[in-house]
């Protein structure tokens, strides 16, 4: 198996706050891998410190064999790894369309192949209905959806998606869960953050749980929720077994 | 419907220089207003809109708030003459190397802004600043004529020399820069760039996060917007044939180029346009119509008196236009501003195609 994304004693600090603690955690091509954890475990911020947004204090990361500590994030971008944001953020002016060639531009210079590659990526994650509408109109759902394409638009390997299901109905996961599943059979890998169990368990192969910015555990969906460790992070000490 | 509104304005623009100086004109101008002031007004329009469009690029589409492209302007004027008037150098090979002058103060200032994280209101202060400091060098050097500023020696009518005795030439060159920079902004708004810097604004982390060096096209943007309003900074020069640093380099120029854009709607294709159509108008009005004046007492006085309130009223704008040189046209922008954050938040452009769809 093909390694993608490896990051090892990866640690960022706020002030005197260690966010993240010596994380080792690595990411094979053609699975989906999550990421779960109480709020405030320090997911997000391991996104931010993988994807060029936040500099570790320690730590290496490398993807496809190359370091990428110190690289931008439309750097992180190009060499094929994309994130979305927890909180969306659409450019609410444009068009769900153009949303969507800004990041298709990374790969074709031209406009009419550019607008071509959107179009796939919205079909990609079944959104190609509201390809007109603009940005700011679109109910949650939607931009949470309007974030996965445009990651998809850029072509990637692997993309960091960073709470995609928060805030939809359970059908809406459905939906949701398809056209992640859609995404990995096109051959991208993804490394996911959730809140919502049962996505993760019908999702993911392996599962990295974080808390308080420790590793905790690590394995498949099915061992790692009987973890007592798990168990006591997310419901108290009362309930360790 | 709207297209023919369009194809007859074109075809106005086009054909107005012919026109101009005839009686019909002179008959229905206001006050015995002349045909050519009628073409200055136009001219202004067609600069105005240009400089705004040029402003466009990097405080509408890239959303970068610069208050300081009167520097650039300025910078732009200045290349030029100085290698005129010291060289011998025509203006119209000037142009370029005063657009290349402006063109690099623009990427200095932007990757020194850009460099350090200077955002929103930062960096619209770092702009000013740049400005200012420009403005006072011109002031204090010899070599660009100090407070005096420089006087471009007349000869004649000289195509070489980019001089005109009338006004007709200048109305074509400032009509074909205008439609020039429109024509490459609407290219720009189709294509990668144009995405990019309506990205940037909208959502820097976001642009980033998908492949935009983001860091990257604002300097772009800044270097080719200064570049574009340096050329401008020439064709005044030339037109006004006299420039000095409290006029082209002055924080008012910068605000006079930006107003517009604001108004006619900043980050559209023709916003900027339409903002110079809107405001040019006004700011000349003001200047003839209350022309005139009088002291800060004999204003006391004449409201003491018991003169008509229209009276009192006229006296005051009068004087207020002759105070502070366009006092009137600062109170009118101030009031039209106000409106179009009221009514148009987002200015003329959008407000139109919201109320009568596209």
């Amino acid at each position: 198996m093909n390694r993608l994304l490896e990051a090892s004693g990866v640690t960022v600090t706020f002030g005197g706050l260690t966010a993240v603690n010596a994380v080792d955690c690595h990411v094979d091509e053609g699975e989906i891998v999550g990421l779960i954890g109480p709020n405030g475990a320090g997911k997000t911020t391991f996104f931010n410190a993988i994807s060029g947004f936040r500099r570790p204090d320690r730590g290496t990361v490398t993807f496809r064999g190359q370091n990428i500590l110190g690289l931008r994030p439309h750097k992180i971008s190009h060499m094929g790894m994309s994130r979305t944001f927890q909180i969306v953020k659409p450019f609410p002016e444009m068009t769900v369309l153009d949303n969507v060639m800004v990041g298709a531009f990374s790969v074709h210079a031209s406009p009419a192949r550019a607008r071509e590659a959107a179009l796939k990526a919205l079909e990609a994650v079944r959104f190609s209905g509201w390809a007109h509408r603009l940005a700011s109109d679109l109910p949650v759902a939607g931009r949470k959806r309007l974030e996965v394409a445009k990651v998809m638009a850029c072509d990637p390997k692997l993309i960091l998606l960073d709470e995609v299901m928060a805030g939809l109905t359970p059908s809406e996961h459905n939906e949701m869960i398809d056209a992640v599943r859609n995404i990995r059979s096109s051959g991208i890998t993804v490394m996911i953050i959730e809140h919502v169990m049962p996505v993760i368990m019908n999702l993911c192969d392996r599962i990295y749980v974080l808390h308080h910015g420790d590793l905790i555990c690590e394995g498949a969906p099915a061992a790692v929720v009987r973890d007592p460790e798990v168990v006591r992070a997310y419901l108290g000490e009362d309930f360790a077994l | 419907m709207k297209r023919a509104a369009l194809a007859a304005l074109i075809v106005f623009l086009l054909t107005l220089p012919l026109f101009a100086g005839s009686d019909a004109v002179a008959r229905i101008m206001p006050r015995g207003l002349s045909g050519s002031a009628l073409l200055n007004v136009f001219l202004l329009i067609f600069l105005f809109g240009y400089l705004a469009q040029s402003w466009n690029i990097l405080g509408g589409f890239a959303g970068q708030l610069s208050l300081g492209h009167a520097a650039f302007f300025g910078l732009g004027a200045y290349t030029s003459t100085l290698l005129y008037t010291e060289f011998g150098l025509s203006p119209w090979l000037g142009m370029p190397v005063g657009m290349a002058v402006a063109g690099l103060f623009g990427l200095a200032i932007g990757f020194v802004s850009f460099h350090y994280r200077l955002a929103g209101p930062f960096f619209t202060l770092a702009t000013i600043a740049f400005a200012e400091l420009i403005r006072l060098t011109a002031l204090h050097l010899k070599f660009t004529g100090g407070s005096m500023g420089i006087l471009i020696p007349l000869q004649g009518n000289s195509f070489w020399h980019f001089q005109f005795t009338g006004k007709t030439p200048y109305y074509y060159i400032a009509l074909a820069m205008l439609a020039a920079v429109t024509a490459l902004i609407w290219w720009m708004s189709r294509s990668r760039i144009g995405h990019y810097l309506h990205a940037i604004r909208q959502d820097e982390d976001a642009a980033e996060a998908i492949g935009i060096d983001t860091r990257r096209y604002k300097l772009i943007a800044a270097t080719l917007s200064a570049a574009l309003t340096g050329a401008g900074g020439t064709l005044y020069a030339q037109y006004t044939q006299y420039i000095v640093p409290d006029d082209v380099f002055a924080v008012g120029m910068s605000v006079e180029i930006i107003l517009r854009a604001i108004v006619g709607g900043s980050a559209t294709v023709f916003g900027p346009v339409v903002g110079s159509f809107i405001l040019t108008p006004v700011a000349e009005a003001t200047r003839v119509l209350f022309s005139g004046g009088g002291s800060g007492a004999a204003i006391v006085k004449l409201f003491a008196s018991d003169a008509a309130l229209e009276a009192k009223l006229s006296g005051y704008f009068k004087f207020l236009a002759a105070g502070g040189g366009g006092g009137g046209a600062l109170m009118l922008y101030g009031l039209i501003l106000i409106f179009t954050c009221l009514v148009m938040p987002a200015g003329a452009i959008p407000w139109l195609r919201r109320r009568f769809g596209q």
